[in-house]
């Protein structure tokens, strides 16, 4: 038996176009039809289910062609509704927000760039109070999905699903994380109209950007502060999300929408110990790749991390890497510093970012501060944000977790004690403390370990417009 | 299962091999495998962390032994284990509390001064106090709940070293799979079991017959609009079934990677590894199973039986016939046994039915349900009373050869 029956020549009646596990199905149509009115760009015929298949992400294009001639074909795809806010509670938007809400308007859809702290997320509950459509918004990580819900319903009165996080609970507004958004838009694809993707940057990469491709949601607003990737591949975004409608640079609004602010960094010793143990490990990290280039003088280090799936040799290195790095991160002096700042700055919430979730036990248990990792349920991790603007905590500690998006109006001091080289996640950082309060001066203070490869990074790090004019400060 | 990230493979000519070891070649893995079982085993009490560091240190003297390699069998041994874990959260309660008291005393000074006189010792040990420990041990449970913190309440899986070694070889395997775009199988026995697997996995099926065997191509449902990895953790959950059949070798196209070009994985039912997925019984009734041995008693001449030889299918819909009866002259007759009572059975039933209609396919009823199921089916029916007779069913295959000939004209 062939696999294969034939196709239909023309269009039987009645004819369907479906979503089906993240896609759009149309069946009973010729190729001879599906040519004459789609082109042959669209669809592509699946052997498999003998039907023609598209993206979701088609849908508009091809609503656009069937809203004209039916040709027969029920739309049977979107499962949405229109929304109706109880009550709207949004501050008067500041005119480069307006400027950001009527410049996606015209289009609804594409990305809107703006520095951390000068509110993204009032654009984008302004636009969701505008559409009143079925919503689903998408951010990077639990938290920023905890505060997303709690926008929405301070914001719009409405307690939105939530999907993520062990829960699975489908409102016709609802928020959810990237991953989760991946996990299941083949069965929530077709359920809103606006779909909103937070710290946008996220969404490509081959799996990801299937929650925007899976999604037939005609309206797409992106946010991000930081749309450029180092691998280029935020030109994705164009076709996922939309084209760049909007624009605000930093330089634009600080001092003004946001917090101006000082950069200090302060170098830091290794003790003798801890300097005579990496001094070691440096000499047999360098003296492995020394004798490895005389071989291979292509040898590079991704070639190492790749060998370390087969050598213990490698692995060995490796190992003695990593042990520098902690040994950067986890330097006693660090500690010392951090002393001084509480000192500086006693009564003034601070935050204090850490390269590693060991630094960050480290700090808390030497100051006995909250410590905020991954880890954390959600009851702990609002005890300690709102503990913190309160003033029931002095300071917390995190380490990549804070790194974007969660809010933090209160604070203003931040002390980075360790992370990586990438411009992006300074940039993120010294966002939390930026979102404007009265004529409060922000302080960003960077810890450096001296001599290691630690000061690299931080001067990588330093590229960043917003880093400019950094001062160096011995404490 | 493995995360990609302990996932060991090397590729040569455009073929992937994973990480396998070899009884003879890696005996010395035996040892290891008891030793690590062992740390496991009676390790009651002690921390994952710590319960790690031991395992690493069975391997101290094997150089060659990659990094991934040990923190994979960490990951499989804490997969068939239980921790204990904070269920009532009295550790994050306890954190609560203690940051809210040492808040007052902010910052903890090593050094006391007229400006700042909370000493940090002194602090730490009071805290401690109202808490009922000393600082050392407050310490140790401040984090107590974290996942390298937990502490083992037992080992549940592998019987012995072989099968810790063995559930380690096939996850490697199975890891390959994460980067897998497509799957084909060729397969000239288990079917229903390998499809059964496949859709258990929400796997997409195309299926051709070639002359003498079945070829089963495996993706999902975006896979024909771009090529994507997105199904390759369907792959791998597929796996360990398609090792308990026989009868077939697998090809996976896998995605290219920063390390790697596109590449391929081959895989056959002679490749060793043993999963513990239950192969299916040879008969799914006595009924079935008695009508069998009378047909071999008996053995018609013009006739020649099979058993679940066929796979029918159009689009996503599958069926196996119960079974084949296959004339001299090559026509082929099914026979489907409608053995289960309940509705969704009947119904599920009757829609295959109507879907392979055009196929010559006759029904066996018992004949105290004759009643309930004569509105249903629009197929030929013999009904039995204990067991099917032979003579009916050959009445109804020579009844039904016409049948067979006109639709193939």
């Amino acid at each position: 038996m062939s696999s294969l029956s034939a196709k239909p020549t023309k269009i039987l009646n009645p004819a369907f176009l479906d979503f089906c596990d993240g896609t759009l199905v149309l069946d009973k149509w010729s190729k001879e039809a599906v040519e004459r009115v789609f082109g042959n760009r669209i669809w592509t015929w699946d052997h498999r289910a003998e039907v023609w298949r598209a993206d979701a992400l088609q849908y508009p294009s091809i609503r656009e062609i069937l809203a004209i001639n039916s040709y027969g074909t029920a739309d049977r795809v979107p499962q949405w509704q229109p929304v109706v806010w109880s009550k709207t509670n949004l501050p008067t938007p500041r005119s480069e927000q307006r400027d950001a809400v009527s410049a996606w308007a015209e289009s609804c859809r594409g990305v809107v760039v703006m520095p951390t702290g000068t509110g993204k997320t009032e654009v984008a509950l302004r636009i969701m109070a505008d559409q009143g459509c079925s919503t689903l918004v998408v951010s990077p990580i639990r938290d920023l999905m905890y505060q997303w819900h709690k926008r929405i319903l301070d914001g719009l009165g409405y307690d939105s699903g939530i999907i993520g996080d062990n829960t699975y609970n489908v409102k016709p507004v609802s928020v959810t994380t990237f991953d989760s958004a991946c996990i299941h838009m083949p069965k929530l694809g077709n359920r809103f109209q606006l779909i909103i993707f937070d710290e946008c940057h996220h969404l490509p990469g081959p799996i990801r950007s299937d929650s925007a491709r899976m999604s037939i949601a005609p309206k797409r607003l992106g946010l991000t502060a930081t749309l450029e990737r180092s691998d280029g591949k935020h030109v994705k975004l164009d076709q996922l999300i939309g084209p760049l409608v909007y624009r605000l640079e930093i330089s634009a609004v600080r001092g003004s929408s946001l917090a101006d602010f000082d950069v200090f960094r302060i170098p830091v010793h290794l003790n003798a110990r801890e300097r005579f143990r990496y001094d070691e490990l440096s000499e047999v990290v360098a003296s492995y790749v020394y004798e490895r280039r005389q071989d291979d003088s292509e040898f590079t280090w991704k070639k190492l991390c790749a060998e370390t799936t087969s050598s213990g040799q490698a692995g060995i290195i490796m190992r003695a890497y990593r042990e520098k790095k902690s040994i950067e991160d986890r330097a006693e002096e660090k500690l010392r510093v951090l002393e001084d700042l509480f000192r500086l700055h006693q009564g003034t919430p601070m935050i204090i970012f850490a390269g590693s979730n060991a630094m960050a036990h480290d700090v808390s248990r030497r100051f006995l501060i909250p410590c905020l990792l991954n880890h954390c349920g959600k009851a702990e991790r609002i005890d300690y944000l709102d503990g913190l603007r309160d003033g029931i905590y002095p300071a917390i500690v995190a380490n990549q977790v804070l790194d974007e998006g969660v809010d933090m109006p209160a604070v203003k001091i931040a002390v980075v004690i360790g992370g990586l080289a990438s411009t992006r996640q300074a940039k993120q950082r010294l966002g939390r403390i930026l979102r404007r309060r009265g004529n409060e001066r922000a302080i960003l203070y960077e810890v450096v370990a001296k001599d290691t490869n630690e000061t690299g990074r931080s001067r990588k790090r330093r590229k960043s417009d917003a880093y400019t004019g950094t001062r160096n400060r011995n404490v | 299962m493995l995360t990609r990230e302990l996932a060991i493979a090397t590729f040569d000519q455009g073929v992937l091999i994973p990480d396998r070891l070899n009884r003879i070649s890696d005996a010395a893995y035996i040892g290891y495998a008891e030793r690590m079982l062992e740390i496991y085993r009676d390790g009651q009490g002690r921390t994952r962390r710590s319960l790690h560091q031991a395992v690493h240190r069975v391997f101290s003297e094997q150089v060659d032994c990659p990094e991934r390699r040990i923190q994979a069998f960490c990951k499989l041994l804490d997969d068939e284990s239980e921790f204990e874990k904070d269920e009532r959260k009295t550790i994050v309660k306890l954190r609560q509390s203690v940051f809210r008291e040492a808040a007052k005393h902010h910052p903890l000074v090593v050094q006391r001064d007229a400006l700042f006189e909370s000493q940090e010792s002194e602090i730490k040990r009071m805290i401690a106090a109202e808490h009922g420990m000393d600082w050392p041990q407050l310490h140790d449970r401040l984090f107590a709940d974290l996942i390298e913190n937990q502490m083992l309440k037992k080992l549940n899986g592998f019987e012995d070293a072989p099968a810790l070694l063995s559930r380690y070889n096939v996850a490697q395997t199975q890891a390959v799979l994460f980067d897998a775009v497509k799957m084909t199988i060729h397969a000239q026995g288990d079917f229903k079991q390998i499809l059964r697997y496949a859709k258990l996995a929400r796997l997409m099926i195309r299926i051709t017959k070639l002359r003498d065997h079945y070829c089963f191509e495996f993706d999902g449902s975006a896979s024909v609009l771009r090529s994507t990895h997105r199904y390759g953790i369907a792959m791998a959950r597929f796996l360990p079934g398609l090792l308990a059949c026989r009868g077939w070798r697998m090809q996976a196209k896998l995605r290219s990677t920063p390390y790697r070009p596109p590449i391929r994985f081959d895989l056959d039912d002679a490749c060793g590894l043993v999963s513990e997925a239950v192969a299916s019984k040879e008969f799914d009734s006595s009924i079935e199973e008695t009508f069998a041995k009378q047909w071999c008693e008996v053995s018609p001449v013009d006739w020649r039986l099979e058993r679940e030889t066929e796979v029918l299918h159009r689009g996503q819909k599958v069926f196996f016939p119960d079974f084949v009866f296959v004339h001299r002259d090559g026509a082929r007759v099914m026979m489907e046994i409608v053995g289960y009572w309940t509705p969704e059975y009947l119904k599920h039933k009757a829609e295959v039915m109507v879907h392979f209609r055009d196929q010559p396919i006759f029904l066996a009823i018992a004949k105290a349900r004759k009643d309930d199921t004569s509105r249903l089916f629009e197929n030929p029916t013999i009904y039995y009373k204990e067991r099917i007779k032979i003579d009916a069913v050959l009445a109804m295959l020579n009844a039904m050869l016409p049948f067979r000939h006109s639709r193939q004209k």
